[in-house]
């Protein structure tokens, strides 16, 4: 077990940043409208399959496929904030979790339909690849553009939200709905915006993950709870706290795998995450702020 | 006053029909309406034990399914692996969902609103990949329940009955109780409620573990009803999607919701069973809708336009303290 750990060491922290990508748009969606997405793991699932279906039947190449999945996945968003969360928004936590968890059904369900229950995956040259290989451990191509891709959406996002007007407004209507609002920001409008850069990023991390691992209709819950873990670890709202949550995350699940077997490695994940729930609720990174 | 006195007499007496009309049901409806029944009811308490949670508790779970898994899996192991009797399952159930219950509140309850929420999801997820990888439960397989080809429709059909009417009378007594009043402030206000001296904790932990050990008695008459089990179905998100569902259309908070809600979500399902897949996806369009258009379910548009409720559990100024007495 101990000659392996290098490899799991490895590929946990490169796993990481894929995990991170997959947690951004939740992480995004809870700072700026206190709104836990639970329809997030599926609404990344819809665009893999889209960027599937358009790659295969028209273009033939995943990026423009993913860049036609953006456009189309926009128009999605601002359909679904504009005309059912952004009704809800307003009325408590409850009623906006209940209609995510029904448009999380729905979309499940809907692609069920669509494409059938059947296991289906994204081809792509990378997979094969191998970046480095040696005789203890190889880094696969995939997992490092994975994890280059993901530093690099966290990093973008960053600096629009810190250094733009637009990230100003964003982060104003978050902190204060009301005195933004007096302020000539329009909260709903931001929340679109919001709900708009979320899809963009959960598109880049659902091709991504269309290309490394098989996926299926109901996959969407798997990665609602992994992006659940990386916002609940590196705290909600914090983005580079996403990338660090994360890496904790790759790291416990194929650290533990390595030692325990792989087929507790989701397990291990869940128990590590429920661990750190009880012991720090606010998560690892954020503020001890309680409501 | 009297005219109050009168409406609860009437109302006493039209629901002792009812319940007497659905008790003989066996002796003269067709074997469709028996199993009709079987499921309503069953899903009137998964929808009640939820509702004590979400709708009374504010304590959203999306983890219930964990005792309905519960229970299936003691009706099969009791049954099928140790060749007992039913009613062993039963109480078997009670008693481990009473300490699985206990055992991950520790956890669990140290996570607030949507924490908590999410929490209890991946509890039921960390449990169905375990199961899955259990030998003691025959893996992924899962076990034919064998003794629900013995037993007679009419005693599943009555055991479904005992448990929906239980749910409702259990239900009632709970909110009527100090503990109602408790839990009621609670969800509008904890913080008030805590400095009022409501023990938020005590009073969420009894509610918590009520709600699993009936859940888990309903999942045992559940898997009698559909004789046999796997982890992915027993664990799965479903059982929760129909709960919320069945509270969300009949109206959260109210008794009467999970009671509407259930036969609305049963006869839905029936209709929707020759389109598979859509069905689900109508169902959540249709819960979607009711949140947007009807916050408070279909009970609660019946309470505002009519005044009307059946299970009141408003309390009312008693006589004797009008008259002074």
């Amino acid at each position: 077990m101990l000659e392996t750990l290098p490899q799991a060491l490895v590929t946990g922290v490169l796993l990481g940043g894929l995990y991170a990508i997959i947690g951004i748009g939740m992480s995004l969606i809870f700072g700026i409208m206190k709104l836990t997405n639970i329809a997030h793991g599926d609404i990344m699932i819809l665009s893999t399959f889209l960027t599937m279906f358009i790659t295969q039947n028209l273009t033939g190449n995943p990026i423009i496929g993913l860049l036609l999945t953006i456009v189309i996945m926009m128009f999605f968003a601002v359909g679904i904030q504009k005309f059912l969360i952004n009704k809800v928004i307003t009325k408590g936590a409850e009623p906006a979790l209940l209609v995510t968890f029904g448009l999380s059904i729905i979309i499940s369900n809907a692609l069920f339909l669509a494409f059938g229950a059947n296991t289906q995956t994204i081809q792509s040259p990378l997979v094969s690849m191998n970046l480095i290989r040696t005789e203890n451990v190889s880094v696969s191509m995939m997992y490092m553009v994975s994890f280059l891709v993901a530093v690099a959406v966290i990093v973008v996002l960053t600096l629009v939200m810190n250094k733009t007007s637009f990230g100003r407004a964003i982060r104003a209507a978050s902190s204060d709905t009301v005195m933004s609002e007096l302020l000539g920001v329009n909260t709903k409008r931001m929340y679109v915006f919001a709900m708009m850069l979320t899809v963009v990023t959960a598109s880049i991390a659902g091709m991504l993950v269309g290309m490394t691992f098989p996926f299926y209709p109901t996959t969407g819950t798997q990665y609602l709870i992994i992006a659940f873990g990386v916002v609940v670890i590196g705290g909600m709202g914090s983005l580079p706290g996403t990338l660090v949550g994360g890496i904790i995350l790759g790291l416990a699940q194929l650290v533990g795998a390595n030692f325990i077997g792989p087929t507790y490695q989701q397990l291990i994940g869940f128990i590590v995450l429920l661990v750190i729930l009880a012991i720090r609720p606010q998560g690892l990174l954020s503020k001890a702020v309680r409501k | 006053m009297q005219g109050v006195r009168k409406n609860n007499y009437t109302k006493s007496l039209a629901i002792l029909v009812i319940v007497i009309v659905l008790f003989f049901l066996p002796q003269y409806g067709s074997d469709y309406a028996i199993s009709i029944g079987v499921l309503i009811f069953l899903y009137i308490s998964l929808g009640q034990m939820w509702n004590l949670l979400g709708g009374y508790s504010g304590l959203v779970s999306l983890g219930q399914q964990i005792f309905v898994g519960i229970g299936g899996y003691t009706a099969a192991l009791v049954t099928e692996v140790w060749h007992q009797s039913i009613a062993v399952s039963l109480v078997v159930a009670a008693g481990v969902s009473l300490v699985f219950a206990f055992i991950i509140s520790f956890p669990i309850f140290k996570m607030r609103g949507v924490y908590f929420t999410i929490g209890t999801w991946i509890v039921s997820e960390a449990l169905l990949v375990f199961f899955r990888n259990w030998k003691f439960v025959n893996y992924d397989a899962g076990y034919n329940i064998t003794i629900a080809y013995r037993i007679p429709m009419s005693q599943i059909y009555h055991g479904a009955l005992v448990i929906g009417i239980g749910s409702v009378v259990l239900v009632y007594l709970i909110l009527r109780s100090r503990m109602g009043l408790a839990l009621m402030s609670m969800r509008d206000n904890e913080g008030a409620a805590e400095v009022r001296g409501v023990r938020l904790y005590r009073t969420k932990l009894y509610c918590f573990v009520i709600s699993s050990v009936y859940t888990a008695i309903t999942g045992v008459v559940l898997y009698l009803n559909i004789a046999y089990i796997k982890p992915g179905a027993a664990f799965g998100i479903d059982w929760t999607v129909c709960m919320v569902f069945i509270v969300v259309i009949g109206g959260l908070g109210t008794i009467e919701g999970p009671i509407i809600g259930a036969v609305v979500y049963v006869i839905l399902r029936q209709y929707l069973y020759s389109f598979p897949g859509i069905s689900m996806v109508i169902l959540g369009a249709v819960a979607v809708a009711i949140i947007l258009l009807m916050p408070k379910g279909i009970m609660g548009a019946i309470h505002k336009k009519f005044g009307v409720e059946v299970f009141s559990v408003r309390r009312r100024i008693d006589e004797r303290l009008e008259d002074g007495s």
